[in-house]
């Protein structure tokens, strides 16, 4: 009885560890009627992303909010004048770039 | 007088389980043998016996370094929950390059900045691999950048149209315009 226990969970196991693997970053960002954009951030896998750096850059590359996300996994900012990008840093290779024109308001 | 219980007749199904049950489980043996192709085909690509992935497209030249690249899979983006649609691209360094090269970054158009330089390759520098994310509204005539970093920190980039980098892509997303 025990046997098969272990046979079934090592099949398990096997059968979900490419939905471990993947785990790709993910950020949202709506702004809301008072010019305040809030950002969310997290993985794939349906981790948060407490603490994870979330700049706020212009196209000249000068970097307007710098931040990093709540324990909510949220950031909340005005909306800066111009044209900008917000860009979820959760490491090399593991960033999100969101342009201000794909900010959409509610 | 024979008081002998008679025994119920068996029903239909187990009729039919009594005539066939031989002829069932050997066809239970069989049909996993039609998918062990595809299966031996599957693992070669994994180990890498069967090249670099399904479609190489060629050596790109990025400063004085070199790699080849290739489409893990010769097949659109696959959607990746809420991560969007993602496809994988493997590339090799070149021999001399290898020693030279920290890290190689790969994404659908040019990067910004260093920071935003795209998906980064993993694993061996003969076989590394990455999977980046391809956004519905990308354009067709998109360039595929291929950012490359060396130890002596210096940074150099190239490009090459999707259209050659991934023609499966090219036309999915040529799909996803037509859509309203």
């Amino acid at each position: 009885m025990i046997q098969s226990a272990r046979i079934g969970l090592l099949m398990l196991c096997t059968g979900l560890s490419p939905l471990a693997l993947a785990h790709n970053p993910i950020c949202e960002c709506e702004e809301h009627g008072t010019g305040e954009i809030v950002c969310t951030g997290g993985f794939s896998d349906g981790s948060g992303a407490p603490g994870v750096t979330l700049d706020v850059i212009s196209y000249e590359e000068e970097v307007l909010v710098p931040g990093k996300l709540g324990d909510d996994s949220r950031l909340s900012f005005k909306r800066p004048d111009g044209e900008f990008y917000v860009l979820f840093d959760a490491g090399p290779g593991h960033v999100v770039e969101i342009d201000h024109t794909e900010i959409a308001s509610q | 007088m024979s008081k002998a219980a008679i025994a119920p007749a068996p029903s239909a199904l187990g009729r039919f389980w009594y005539k066939w049950r031989f002829h069932i489980n050997v066809l239970l043996v069989l049909i996993p043998l039609g998918f062990m192709p595809k299966y031996f085909q599957d693992v070669a690509l994994f180990r890498g016996a069967s090249g670099l992935g399904e479609r190489e497209f060629g050596e790109v030249q990025v400063g004085p370094w070199s790699l080849r690249l290739a489409e893990f899979r010769n097949q659109p983006p696959q959607l990746e929950g809420p991560a969007g649609y993602m496809k994988s691209f493997n590339a090799a360094l070149c021999q001399a390059c290898i020693s030279q090269v920290k890290v190689v970054y790969l994404r659908i158009g040019k990067p910004r900045s260093l920071r935003a330089a795209g998906g980064l390759f993993f694993g061996s520098p003969y076989r590394m691999g990455t999977s980046i994310p391809i956004p519905p509204r990308t354009k067709p005539d998109a360039e595929l950048w291929i950012t490359a970093e060396g130890w002596d920190g210096t940074v150099h980039q190239a490009s090459i149209p999707l259209a050659e980098a991934s023609p499966a892509t090219l036309a999915w997303l040529k799909q996803q315009g037509d859509k309203p």
